[in-house]
């Protein structure tokens, strides 16, 4: 990656110091205008993080202590909601472990599959490109034609039940059979996992030949050179697919509310609820805005919580080439 | 220029690739070919399933008996949609206004926005910068109760607004995008043009958004992605079934189909099939660009 690039980068490291001073009064005045030019042209910032981010921020601390249902004036609880939520509603609790659940088996299932992917894909395969398009095509599908595809695919007669029967095996049914519902969706997220796999093919590509060719002098098996050398590798976008992998997980939304409804599917609806859906029948079904806003709190709480401990573990196992020259 | 180098680069180096006898990491073996084929196979078998679905005929929807390979053929179910029978022509429609909107707002504000954070020097820049990294971590989950109240206090629920007008100001992520982009971009051709008495605006549309298109083209694609399978803004600001977008509309169709009768699902996977088919064109065409933009590597790093 870093030789295929470097063409690019070099210009950037030309960068001038400041040019020599012509005169105070005249700088000044073009450092103003420039200056003013600067704010004029991040203006649609400012105002969209104004209006479109900070604000809703405020309001959304603020409803998060209130009851309220977004047709009547709020009334103060102030944190009622919080100790509700972690002390007196089964269901978030319930939401927060399937939640948990799910990112625990999904991401790290799609980082193994992508890599293991990649890595069949790195060798010097004929139709590669043909094998790369099929594995990454369903990366494309939006989800919620994903989601109609998995609710034929994972109906009773559907496909994989017929492939189970094969094997003498009767299959559940999936989506409205309560244990079987989370690794249905889990089994719906690695259908993605081609994602992972072309970043993690463009890094393997990086990686300097020479050190598989000492290997091989060194006598290295193929599994020792991949353990060796590739996976150091490729430690850092395994930790970007990592943390967007968990962030994603922790947002889960259309998959779920579109497969397991609370009309139709009570028992699926029940074990495969997570936070994003919980949180958006309490605002948009029960108009529970207060509730529902303090929910997004604890959200963004689990969230931070990975990401830190994700971040804090990062020097024990990802690897970057700079820390050794 | 750089880019023409690299690729004969890459090409004399495949070539030396060829002739070298492979190292053991990279030989393919028919164990490598074998595992290949069975995961394109099972990857690949869930779209040929939706294509049977789709081409099958009412009866076959009755009675639930699909199969993986199409044993019929009803072409027609692809024009069907775009009948009276469901409004996916309508729903099609209503996608590409919002995405194109989308698209163009996003483009014009990102690239204004970030060209300015690589360029223009002003106090407070950096702050700023740092803000807007910051913001990259915030889920919208925070932000979209407050914002709905918002915009239902404008009226603008049952509209195209509220999933349009926010694009028009900016996202912190293609902003970043943007900024890494013009830093390695020769100062010397600002420069230049402003001896040419051009004023900071002029540069920027006569001189950096010609040559930023690689990456304002990417930033189209994502927001396009984003926007086209967008389902849950669709869901909290939109009613009627005649301003759906796809997204929102196939699920509609599956949901609201009457207790005891199946939805029409091969006009359903028909509607699957038009939300998909634009995202997989959209990529083939614009692959290059995203290679062109050179997102994964070289990075100046926050600075």
């Amino acid at each position: 990656m870093a030789t295929s690039t470097a063409p690019k980068a070099a210009p950037a490291a030309a960068e001038k110091p400041a040019s020599p001073k012509p005169g105070k009064q005249k700088l000044s005045k073009r450092r103003r205008r420039e200056a003013l030019s600067f704010y004029l042209f991040i203006s649609p910032w400012i105002i969209g993080f104004l209006v479109f981010l900070l604000g809703p921020m405020i309001a959304s601390i603020y409803y998060s202590l209130t009851d309220w249902d977004s047709f009547t004036p709020p009334q103060w609880v102030g944190f009622d909601n919080y100790v509700k939520l972690l002390t007196d509603d089964p269901v978030f609790w319930k939401a927060l472990w399937n939640t948990l659940f799910y990112a625990a088996i999904s991401v790290p299932l799609g980082l193994v599959l992508g890599l293991w992917l990649a890595n069949l894909l790195n060798k010097q395969v004929r139709a590669r490109k043909l094998f790369r398009t099929l594995i990454y095509l369903p990366t494309l599908i939006p989800l919620v034609a994903t989601a109609m595809i998995f609710r034929m695919v994972l109906a009773p007669n559907g496909p994989i039940n017929d492939f189970l029967g094969l094997f003498g095996v009767s299959g559940p049914n999936w989506l409205y059979d309560g244990p079987w519902v989370k690794p249905a969706l889990i089994l719906m997220s690695t259908w993605g996992a081609g994602a992972a796999t072309v970043l993690l093919l463009a890094a393997m590509k990086g990686i300097p030949r020479e050190l598989y060719e000492a290997a091989e002098v060194d006598g290295a098996s193929a599994m020792r050179q991949f353990w060796s050398i590739t996976l150091p590798h490729l430690t850092p976008i395994i930790f970007f697919n990592l943390i967007m992998g968990l962030i994603g997980a922790f947002q889960v939304f259309s998959q779920v509310y579109i497969l397991v409804s609370k009309a139709k599917n009570p028992a699926g609806y029940d074990a495969a609820q997570t936070m994003v859906p919980f949180l958006f029948d309490q605002a948009f079904s029960y108009y529970h805005m207060g509730y529902a806003s303090a929910i997004s709190w604890l959200l963004f709480l689990v969230i931070l919580v990975f990401t830190v401990i994700a971040f804090r573990t990062t020097r024990r196992w990802v690897f970057y080439e700079t820390e050794v020259k | 220029m750089a880019t023409l180098a690299t690729t004969l680069n890459e090409k004399q180096q495949s070539k030396k690739r060829q002739e070298a006898p492979a190292a053991r990491a990279f030989r393919a073996t028919p164990f490598t070919y074998g595992t290949l084929l069975i995961v394109a196979a099972v990857l690949t078998a869930p779209l040929v399933f939706v294509g049977s679905i789709a081409l099958s005929s009412d009866a076959t929807v009755n009675s639930g008996s699909f199969t993986v390979i199409p044993r019929e053929f009803h072409w027609d179910n692809f024009s069907r949609v775009f009948g009276t029978e469901l409004p996916v022509g309508t729903f099609l429609l209503n996608s590409v206004l919002i995405s194109l909107f989308s698209v163009a707002g996003q483009v014009l504000s990102s690239g204004l926005v970030g060209y300015a954070f690589a360029r223009l020097r002003a106090p407070g820049k950096n702050t700023m910068f740092l803000i807007v990294i910051a913001t990259m971590m915030i889920p919208t989950q925070i932000t979209m109760i407050p914002q709905f109240i918002l915009f239902r206090d404008l009226g603008w629920v049952n509209t195209f607004l509220p999933l349009i007008v926010p694009n028009f100001f900016s996202n912190a992520f293609n902003v970043f995008l943007v900024r890494q982009f013009v830093s390695r971009l020769p100062s010397q051709l600002d420069e230049a043009a402003m001896m040419d008495g051009l004023g900071f605006f002029g540069i920027y549309r006569r001189i950096m958004f010609p040559m930023l298109r690689p990456v304002l083209i990417a930033i189209g694609i994502f927001t396009l992605t984003h926007t086209w399978g967008d389902f849950m803004g669709p869901l909290i600001y939109l009613n009627d079934e005649s301003k759906m977008p796809l997204a929102l509309g196939v699920q509609y169709i599956t949901a609201t189909s009457q207790a005891g009768q199946a939805p029409p699902w091969n006009l359903v996977m028909v509607g699957s099939i038009l939300l998909a088919l634009p995202m997989i064109l959209v990529y083939y065409i614009g692959q290059k660009y995203l290679y062109e933009m050179d997102i994964s590597g070289g990075s100046a790093g926050v600075k």
